[in-house]
């Protein structure tokens, strides 16, 4: 089976005045459809830019990157663009919802730019299983954390991506919503077969995943292969 | 969808918003109400010779169709070559003069009886005509605005004159003497400035005219048919490059608030923008939600515009029953036109900001 991410020595470059500060260092990493993998590394390791590589939100500096058979580092921007709104979920530590919509709209606002219009049956199934139908009509300030991160996570998944990037999606709950979460990713995977890379500082969050990979300054260290 | 975010996010902060429309409003109503009182007061003056019931005005050589830039009077004895003409059924010979007491007035120097043979007479809302040398009549209009009466006083050119009576305005001026009374005032014995002409036939205006030109070359024959179509701006010296600047003036307030107001929404939804990004928002995506929130904006600062300037014309007519406004509907589509396009132009840079920023920047943005 070929993997749904592919990553050759992958390497991002910041430029911070006249410094050149590399944030991932010759990542190599191989994800399958179906997996549920999580990411595990100290603050500073590279996580996140490794999820925003690979979700296309910023281009690598070299190396290859393969999603689903789309090679990122040879896209434009626009390209790039294009294939997160098709192919792509991020759920995000902050939940990143768009305050002035209420949960629907923040929903069908996915929906509005994948482009296909609102799908009534997927928009009732996913917010069906994410236990959000009483809360449709509520704005982010009006709802809980573990409330706004299920909406995010509707949002991530209406479109069926390929893959769901969730970046720390535990870091602002507490013990009982983080579960809540966890449980609701877990089910996305087994049920739907959904592709999700998770990162996390946390042992306990990455054991919810089938594979744990461990990073260090820009690094993969160590982690079971794919196969 | 994208509607509902526009019409969310522009509720989402009232008080800039209310701001930003009350600020487009103003554009509009400044330009409504410039050139209406421009406009108007042209139509106004162009309305009230018109509706001396006149076929053919004569002027010296070289006069300017606005009266008060008239040239050096003309021989009142005029008045008989031209009445001898064929087809001239009446000549009234007029004298003007520029009062400056209380405002700028054109005071009409008049033969009550050919004035009457030309016009069809005065309609007296009050007391009577021109009968001795210091009576004086007034239109409604000036009676209204400076609080006169049948029997008061009103000093002209340093002169005390009893108010005889008040006539329906629309006789060319507000304010008029006997003819003899104002040639003496203003030292022009028997001359007058103008001649208004009836002709015996509605069709012949035409052949008198050429006839008239015929009997005084170089002089100014106007058919007053066509003179309203005479009263532009551009005939003014200087008048048309005021209005001009007063609309620049008005469309940079409008430009700069919306500049300001959509460069602060950008700022404060950095993270907003990052989010669409993450969503696979492409950069038109992002622009039409911006653009949606400055055309609202606009749309409501237009209405809020004409209310204003409707507002503004109630106010000036009631304190200055002698002024015109004129708002017409082209004038209401243009500054609403003007009003859009600042709007655009002061919401592009601030979009071009948004659609350059790095999503990665943005998400991370506090």
């Amino acid at each position: 089976m070929d993997p749904i991410v592919k990553a050759e020595e992958l390497w991002k470059v910041y430029r911070l005045g006249k410094v050149d500060v590399p944030a991932l260092r010759g990542v190599q990493m191989d994800i399958l459809p179906g997996e549920f993998v999580t990411i595990m590394g100290p603050s500073g390791c590279g996580k996140s830019t490794l999820l925003y590589v690979v979700g296309g939100l910023t281009s690598p500096s070299r190396g290859r990157v393969l999603l689903d058979g789309n090679d990122l580092a040879k896209m434009s921007d626009a390209d790039r663009t294009l294939l997160r709104r098709n192919k792509v979920g991020f759920v995000f530590q902050r939940f990143n919802l768009l305050p002035t919509l209420d949960a629907r709209g923040n929903i069908a606002i996915a929906q509005h730019i994948h482009g296909n219009g609102f799908d009534p049956h997927r928009f009732d199934l996913v917010t069906r299983m994410l236990g959000l139908r009483e809360r449709l009509d509520h704005r982010p300030a009006e709802m809980s954390g573990g409330e706004q991160q299920r909406v995010a996570i509707a949002r991530a998944i209406i479109n069926e991506p390929k893959i769901l990037l969730a970046d720390e999606p535990t870091g602002n709950l507490d013990t009982k919503n983080s579960e809540s979460v966890l449980k609701m990713l877990t089910q996305l995977n087994q049920q739907l077969g959904q592709t999700i890379i998770l990162i996390t500082h946390n042992p306990e969050v990455a054991a919810y995943a089938h594979r744990v990979l461990h990073m260090r300054d820009g690094q993969i260290v160590d982690g079971i292969p794919a196969d | 969808m994208i509607g509902r975010l526009v019409w969310h996010n522009t509720l989402h902060r009232p008080l800039r918003t209310i701001l930003s429309v009350i600020a487009v409003g103003v554009e509009v109503a400044l330009i409504l109400l410039v050139v209406g009182l421009t406009h108007g007061m042209l139509h106004e003056v162009g309305k009230r010779i018109e509706g001396v019931g006149a076929d053919i005005m004569v002027q010296p050589p070289s006069s300017s169709v606005f009266l008060a830039f008239s040239g050096a009077p003309m021989p009142q004895s005029l008045a008989g070559r031209l009445s001898k003409l064929p087809n001239v059924a009446a000549v009234a010979p007029v004298l003007l003069q520029m009062s400056s007491s209380g405002g700028l007035d054109i005071v009409y120097g008049i033969d009550p009886a050919s004035f009457r043979a030309v016009s069809d007479g005065f309609v007296y809302l009050q007391g009577h005509g021109l009968e001795k040398p210091d009576d004086v009549l007034v239109d409604d209009l000036y009676a209204h605005s400076k609080h006169i009466r049948v029997g008061d006083t009103l000093q002209l050119f340093g002169h005390d004159f009893h108010v005889a009576g008040v006539v329906e305005h629309g006789k060319g001026a507000r304010v008029f003497l006997p003819l003899q009374t104002l040639q003496q005032i203003s030292g022009s014995p028997n001359e007058a400035s103008l001649f208004f002409i009836k002709c015996t036939g509605r069709g012949l205006t035409g052949v008198v005219a050429k006839e008239i030109r015929n009997l005084l070359p170089g002089y100014e024959v106007r058919p007053l048919q066509d003179y309203l179509s005479l009263m532009t701006p551009t005939r003014v010296p200087g008048l048309n490059t005021f209005v001009h600047s007063m609309i620049t003036l008005a469309a940079a307030i409008g430009f700069l608030v919306i500049f300001l107001s959509m460069y602060m929404t950008i700022i404060e939804r950095t993270r907003e923008i990052g989010v669409l990004k993450s969503l696979g928002a492409s950069n038109i995506y992002i622009v039409q939600a911006l653009m949606g929130e400055t055309m609202l904006v606009c749309g409501a600062g237009i209405v809020a515009g004409l209310l204003l300037g409707y507002g503004g014309r109630l106010l000036i007519l009631g304190f200055f029953p002698t002024l015109s406004v004129l708002i017409s509907p082209g004038w209401i589509l243009r500054a609403a036109a003007m009003a859009i396009a600042a709007g655009m132009a002061g919401t592009s840079y601030p979009a071009w900001l948004a659609v350059r920023k790095d999503p990665v920047e943005a998400l991370a943005y506090e």
